[in-house]
């Protein structure tokens, strides 16, 4: 009997877990819920085709169910999940295929598909129904959770062959404690931001309201796949550095160190041992202690390293964000910058994109956020992002009131690791180099907004001289002629002042004007980036970053 | 009829639309060039003796936006004077304003003048830049300034004839008109001298006394400031080789206005030689005159804190202080703070005046 409380107790308490961490976990809030549950799916497809190296065709419909409860389906083209697996991937906790693994890559909410199973079952008592086709075969069943033992419950349906040449994967569940919201955080807006910050991907949207909406694929580019690197010693934590050591199969911290570490080199062991003499690097991996960890970590901080390597950021591309805005936003002037990869903390390597669409589609001075082509739409305030630009001068660019003017914002932070304000994953934190660079970055691209703006200006003003000298010339053909004595020459007088007027006031005309520079940006312009390994910091101010990639490359070479 | 400075106005200013109308045959911007009238571009020459516009010059063209529409403003105002000289009728500048204030056009809300003060500036810059008077583009100016002595004028006006004799004027003298060129032919000029008297009222007493008769003078009063009428009879009566004397009070005012007629303002040093007359000398109020006739004295009046600052812009100004005799005059007016108006010379007895001025002049007492 009393077993009997126990162990429903112990069922319960995973549950328990999960509706106390909700907002941990993204399902804070109604409306962010049905987000976070259409988040998982879909970035489970795109990382699944990504894998495949297949173009994504993700579609997405939402449905009212009854109060507050919505069903979500999802289908992709990927490669499916075989049967062995699918219990694991949805219906398992920490099954993931992304654990422990360093390299870019979306910010899951929470705890994946999985995290959605769980909260069907909550709120609804509803398992998942899945279909998988996966090389040839298709599967269709029903995954719940044995909370208890932390295991899939699967119920068949029906097994058999796939469509000729078709694979791909369809989850669909009832979800309650959700509201569907016509909202920047809504469904619609995220599906619309991940289509922008995925150009390769076709993602179709059935909302509730039984409309549809297309973003389709707008270029013909697979993005890189992402690479697996080891992490720089300053770019790690005490905790990190422990959860490493315990996996380690090295005899002693000193080899760990060396094997699981870019830039750490047999001398630097030396350097770093002269550095932590109280902590003993002879000793196995797994009996590093937090201290010991902390000691090390701190040791780190002093050893004058070289910079990481930067090849293991994926940007999107210029090109691709052009062709993915021009697509969804089709805005009349795009400026997309082209940045080289930049250092945090001495050690992470990352890469702003950032790109302004001028008057299209999108809302007024909308801010698209996005990490690892993941869109960031909650916490706007919290973010370094939203920090940055809003610490812009924009009149010096043109843009009177951000607000109001019809300018969609893009910035993406590409990163292995990627410093979120907290377990959410939806800001960034204002690391000093990630805010400087972020707004370098985007007034690069107001410096193009600002030339475009002027131009249009120039334009209008061109029009408007043209027009004002325009209508004297009826007046003066005449009093000309007349003066001159050939009153009767009035029209042949006007045809030729009309003539010189409209040549000299056409657009791109002959008028010469001064040209107007972009303002410089204060920020850039002599402070450098603050790239390097920390040594180098203290001593040469200036172009860190480029010391960084050039120290990169001799390391290469050696 | 057209007389002949008429035929030399009207031939620049057609002139002057055949140099545009020749700019736009050949592509290129219409321009109006005139010599820039600011005070620093004004200059005195000595050899001369007047004030004058230097060589600075402003252009001015069409197809320079802000230049458009006063580049217009300017053709129209010259193209109406030209219609103005053609049908030998005349009007004001006010008069010339209500010619030319009209909308440009049904669908423009643009008028081609707005503001009387448009249109002024424009007939001075065709006067200075085609060398010709306003009086000659059929400009006429409010009449201002009466002249009484042996003077026989030909008046051609309105197509009629008159023949005017200044000597047979009565109490009220011929009243000088705004245009004392065109069509205006002196018969006679029998007098010795002009005198010119600042005040209207002592024009009345010396008339009253047939001083002009008496002295065969030419005797004028300008009524404060020389209009422009006045100050081309003036040098026309230079020009009979007629010695002018002038009068005015005696402070920085009354002595400005005797500068004005001898050398021109900065104003109007557009003008030039036309409307000024180098020789003329001064026969007074003089600071002077103060301490010589024990009379005036007693008639002085304080100086107030403007007729101070005038008199010492007027010591600033190079055409004035070349002569030390003013200077003196002017440093005694700030020494002192005393001034005086020339009324005072009738403090005695009313026929003073006249024997002030016979003495003056017999003995030479005059400042250049």
């Amino acid at each position: 009997m009393g077993d009997g409380i126990f162990s429903k107790f112990k069922e319960y308490s995973v549950a328990e877990f999960f509706k106390k961490n909700r907002q941990m976990l993204g399902f804070s809030g109604k409306v962010r819920s049905l987000t976070t549950i259409v988040h998982e799916y879909v970035t489970n497809s795109l990382d699944a085709c990504g894998e495949a190296g297949i173009y994504p065709e993700i579609e997405v419909w939402v449905g009212e169910e009854g109060e507050d409860r919505y069903k979500v389906k999802v289908r992709d083209n990927g490669p499916g999940i075989p049967k062995t697996h699918i219990g694991k991937a949805l219906g398992m906790m920490l099954a993931g295929t992304k654990f422990n693994r360093y390299a870019q890559q979306r910010g899951q909410q929470g705890i994946g598909a999985t995290g959605c199973t769980m909260y069907a079952l909550i709120t609804t008592g509803k398992p998942i129904r899945v279909a998988s086709s996966h090389e040839g075969k298709r599967i269709e069943c029903e995954i719940g959770m044995d909370f208890k033992n932390n295991k899939p419950v699967i119920t068949p349906i029906s097994e058999g062959d796939a469509e000729a040449g078709k694979s791909g994967l369809e989850i669909e569940g009832v979800f309650g404690d959700v509201r569907h919201e016509k909202s920047a955080y809504g469904v619609y807006e995220y599906l619309r931001r991940t289509a922008i910050a995925n150009p390769h991907a076709a993602i179709a949207y059935n909302s509730p309201d039984g409309e549809r909406f297309v973003f389709p694929k707008s270029v013909d580019v697979l993005p890189e796949k992402p690479m697996e690197v080891k992490p720089h010693p300053l770019g790690i934590s005490a905790h990190d550095l422990i959860e490493k050591a315990r996996g380690s199969q090295n005899q002693r911290i000193s080899a760990f160190l060396q094997e699981e570490f870019t830039r750490v080199s047999l001398n630097k062991v030396k350097e770093l041992q002269e550095m932590v003499p109280e902590v003993d690097l002879g000793k196995k991996p797994s009996d590093m202690s937090w201290e010991d960890a902390e000691r090390i970590v701190g040791g780190f901080g002093k050893v004058k390293w070289i910079a990481p390597a930067t090849d293991s950021v994926v940007p999107i591309g210029t090109a691709q964000v052009e062709k993915s805005l021009n697509s969804i936003i089709g805005p009349e002037y795009i400026f997309v910058t082209s940045r080289s990869p930049k250092i945090y903390r001495g050690g992470i390597p990352f890469m702003v994109e950032a790109a302004l669409a001028y008057n299209g589609k999108g809302a007024n001075g909308e801010i698209l956020r996005f990490a690892n082509r993941a869109p960031l739409l909650f916490d706007a305030g919290g973010c370094s992002i939203t920090q940055a630009i809003k610490g812009i001068d924009w009149k010096r660019y043109g843009v009177k009131n951000l607000e109001e003017e019809p300018l969609s914002i893009f910035v993406h932070f590409a990163s292995v690791h990627v410093p979120y304000t907290s377990a959410g994953k939806q800001s960034i934190s204002d690391e000093e180099e990630v805010v400087d660079e972020i707004k370098n970055a985007v007034m690069e691209a107001a410096r193009g907004l600002y030339r475009h703006l002027s131009g249009k200006r120039r334009e209008k003003e061109t029009a408007g001289k043209r027009a004002a000298i325009l209508r004297y010339v009826g007046q003066l053909s005449q009093d000309m002629s007349e003066l001159g004595g050939v009153g009767s020459e009035g029209a042949k007088v006007k045809e030729r002042l009309l003539k010189m007027v409209e040549e000299r006031y056409s657009a791109g005309g002959a008028e010469e004007e001064e040209k107007e520079e972009a303002p410089e940006a204060e920020a850039e312009k002599g402070k450098g980036e603050k790239g390097g390994a920390k040594g180098g910091k203290k001593g040469e101010a200036g172009d860190g970053g480029k010391k960084a990639d050039e120290a990169a490359e001799e390391e290469k070479e050696e | 009829m057209i007389f002949m400075s008429d035929k030399a106005a009207f031939e620049k200013l057609e002139m002057l639309g055949k140099n545009m109308l020749a700019q736009v045959k050949n592509d290129k911007s219409p321009t109006f060039e005139t010599p820039l009238r600011s005070k620093s571009n004004v200059q005195f020459e000595e050899g001369l003796g007047y004030l004058r516009l230097g060589a600075k010059k402003e252009e001015r063209t069409f197809l320079n936006v802000g230049q458009a529409r006063t580049f217009m403003q300017t053709v129209s105002v010259a193209n109406k004077t030209k219609k103005f000289v053609k049908e030998g009728l005349h009007t004001s500048i006010r008069g010339l304003y209500y010619q030319l204030k009209f909308s440009l056009g049904e669908d423009v809300d643009e008028s081609l003048f707005e503001e009387q003060s448009e249109s002024n500036v424009l007939v001075e810059d065709l006067e200075v830049a085609l060398g010709v008077k306003r009086e000659d583009l059929h400009l006429t100016t409010d009449r201002k300034g009466v002249v009484a002595g042996a003077m026989v004028v030909k008046d051609n006006f309105a197509g009629e004839e008159t023949t005017i004799d200044c000597a047979k004027q009565g109490r009220s003298g011929w009243m000088i008109p705004s245009d004392v060129d065109n069509g205006m032919e002196f018969v006679e000029v029998e007098a010795d001298y002009v005198l010119v008297v600042e005040k209207d009222a002592l024009w009345q007493r010396l008339n009253e006394d047939r001083f002009w008769k008496k002295e065969n003078c030419i005797l004028v009063t300008p009524k404060g400031q020389a209009s422009r009428g006045t100050r081309r009879l003036l040098r026309k009566l230079a020009d009979h080789k007629l010695p002018i004397y002038v009068m005015t009070d005696c402070d920085a005012w009354g002595w400005y206005i005797y500068w004005t007629i001898k050398t021109g303002s900065m104003n109007l040093a557009y003008l030039g030689r036309d409307f000024s007359i180098p020789e003329s000398r001064f026969l007074g109020v003089t600071m002077a005159d103060i301490e010589k006739y024990d009379f005036l004295k007693k008639l002085t009046i304080n100086a107030k804190q403007v007729d101070l600052k005038r008199a010492e812009e007027m010591l600033g100004y190079p055409w004035i202080n070349r002569h030390k005799e003013w200077v003196e005059e002017l440093k005694k007016v700030l020494k002192t703070k005393k001034k005086i108006e020339q009324d005072a010379l009738q403090g005695e007895r009313l026929t003073f005046v006249g024997e002030y001025v016979r003495e003056k002049i017999s003995k030479k007492q005059w400042l250049p």
